[in-house]
């Protein structure tokens, strides 16, 4: 991903992620660890469910639950072209 | 704890409610007093699934202030209404306090919850998902949303209580049934603490149409709504559904003196039975084997109570075999015990209702005063004999003992006493 990338899929991850947390959204870094932002099994099904919702696309399931936001970023990567329309729409 | 074998008494050291009165239990109770009605016309579903029914719901709640927003967001709304009134309560009777419970003794506090339905408001949204707007899936948290122990799991862990954590599902006599059980567990020296309550938030569109098709619900323009419910009258045309819930903190008396806790009132005593008659038109022999049965664990007598708080939900089969079962009950003194039914102002909450009047009883004791059954403008002559507190409340009456009632769908009864706190 590119720095431009990034900032668009950040920028998803974080409307979804202070959706869900009372977190502020300059907390949503790629290395910043789920837990650390009160972010727990239950929570995080029901937010990559959202995650689709705006995508529109199913992500794949990973063999280990994510743990981290750079995790979740690479889920969403293969769909940016999706996300990057759906922004400029 | 040591059990040590005697009679170990239970009295009520914390109140917590969100009720269509609101959360200030003082406040709720005076405007109860009062007879200020929390019934109107309102509109529930949306889109081309919607109907108008009078009911009573809770004010704003916000949840993700008082909850924690990433709780908040795995809960339903039943879940929301029950884990504020817990912890309302469990900070009302000073457990929040450092030091309050031992670590020990937080392990064995146990969690009695009583909710009808759950988390139906999640069920609606995942049914109107599915079948209306052609999703293939649905909210990962939809089953542990609307699960019916999700209230009382949440409790448990946001207060760290490690007794036994259970539901109970008994229709409207679902959390009264929760705080006799919780009673039973701590006379048998289970644990010196428990929480009990109960709460419901059952008012989707297809619950209501459920209710509506009984054809037991009050109807009324947005003018009438607020008198809609008429318990006992003559004119009486149904109940009015409500959403809440209350919790009570229930402690083994010693252990509430020792700490210095405020006690509201004794609970002195349950009695439950079932009809084992109809699932759903109630009997008379069963209720005042129910109220028979609690003031006789309570070590009482009927004429030695001041006030009944009735089940009196507005049906037309129901209030008169209440008032039968009463005055069977009473006898001679039917005509001084003062009897009201407040869901004429507070609505019928359902699962929550038992909890919900259980404070409204403990209340009556505290303070003395006694709120009315509000639009009883001419008791049905099939409801008499009784003294119902009519239009408003009795303020400084004084009420040494008390029966709240809740009679549930399925012949299932519960009676609960209540007494005011004396050291004898």
């Amino acid at each position: 991903m590119n720095d431009t990338d990034t900032d668009l899929a950040l920028n998803l991850l974080r409307q979804v992620l202070t959706k869900f947390t009372d977190i502020k959204p300059e907390q949503v870094v790629p290395e910043a660890e789920l837990a650390a932002l009160e972010v727990d099994s239950l929570s995080l099904a029901e937010m990559l469910f959202e995650l689709e919702d705006r995508v529109g696309v199913r992500l794949s399931e990973p063999r280990e639950p994510p743990k981290t936001v750079a995790e979740i970023l690479a889920l969403i990567e293969p769909h940016l072209d999706l996300i990057r329309a759906k922004a400029d729409a | 704890m040591v059990y040590d074998g005697r009679a170990r008494r239970v009295v009520i050291t914390g109140l917590g409610q969100v009720t269509p009165h609101g959360r200030d239990v003082a406040a709720a109770y005076s405007a109860l007093v009062d007879g200020q009605s929390t019934l109107a016309l309102r509109t529930v579903g949306d889109g081309a699934h919607t109907a108008q029914l009078v009911s009573a719901i809770c004010g704003e709640l916000d949840a993700p202030a008082l909850l924690g927003r990433a709780r908040a967001v795995t809960m339903d709304r039943v879940s929301h209404l029950s884990a504020v009134a817990a912890l309302d309560a469990w900070a009302d009777a000073g457990l929040n306090r450092e030091g309050a419970l031992s670590p020990d003794a937080r392990e064995d506090v146990c969690v009695m919850w009583g909710c009808g339905g759950g988390g139906q408001q999640t069920q609606e949204r995942a049914c109107r998902d599915l079948f209306l707007r052609g999703r293939t899936r649905i909210s990962p948290l939809t089953v542990v949303q609307s699960m019916l122990n999700a209230a009382a799991g949440h409790i448990a862990m946001m207060l760290g209580l490690g007794g036994a954590c259970l539901t109970y599902s008994v229709a409207c006599a679902s959390s009264a049934v929760a705080i006799a059980e919780a009673l039973r567990r701590v006379r048998a020296g289970e644990c010196d603490v428990a929480l009990a309550g109960g709460g419901e938030a059952a008012l989707p569109y297809a619950t209501v149409m459920a209710w509506q098709s009984m054809q037991v619900l009050a109807v009324a323009d947005a003018a009438g709504a607020p008198a809609a419910c008429r318990p006992f009258d003559a004119g009486r045309r149904g109940l009015v559904l409500g959403e809440g819930a209350a919790a009570l903190v229930l402690e083994e008396r010693d252990h509430a003196l020792a700490r210095g806790a405020h006690i509201y009132a004794e609970l002195a005593g349950a009695g439950a039975s079932c009809d084992h008659t109809h699932l759903t038109a109630p009997d008379a022999h069963g209720q005042w084997r129910a109220m028979h049965a609690a003031l006789r664990d309570a070590g009482a007598l009927p004429q030695d109570l001041q006030y009944v708080n009735a089940h009196g939900t507005a049906t037309a089969e129901g209030d008169p075999v209440e008032c039968e079962a009463l005055r069977r009950l009473l006898g001679d003194a039917a005509p001084r015990v003062a009897v009201s039914a407040t869901k004429s102002l507070h609505g019928h909450l359902m699962g929550a209702a038992g909890a919900v009047e259980a404070l409204i009883t403990v209340m009556a004791v505290h303070t003395g005063h006694v709120p009315p059954t509000a639009n009883l403008d001419q008791v049905d002559a099939a409801c008499g004999g009784l003294d119902h507190v009519v239009r408003q409340g009795r303020r400084g009456m004084g009420v040494a003992l008390a029966l709240s009632n809740s009679f549930a769908f399925g012949g299932s009864n519960q009676v609960l006493v209540f007494r005011r706190d004396n050291p004898a």
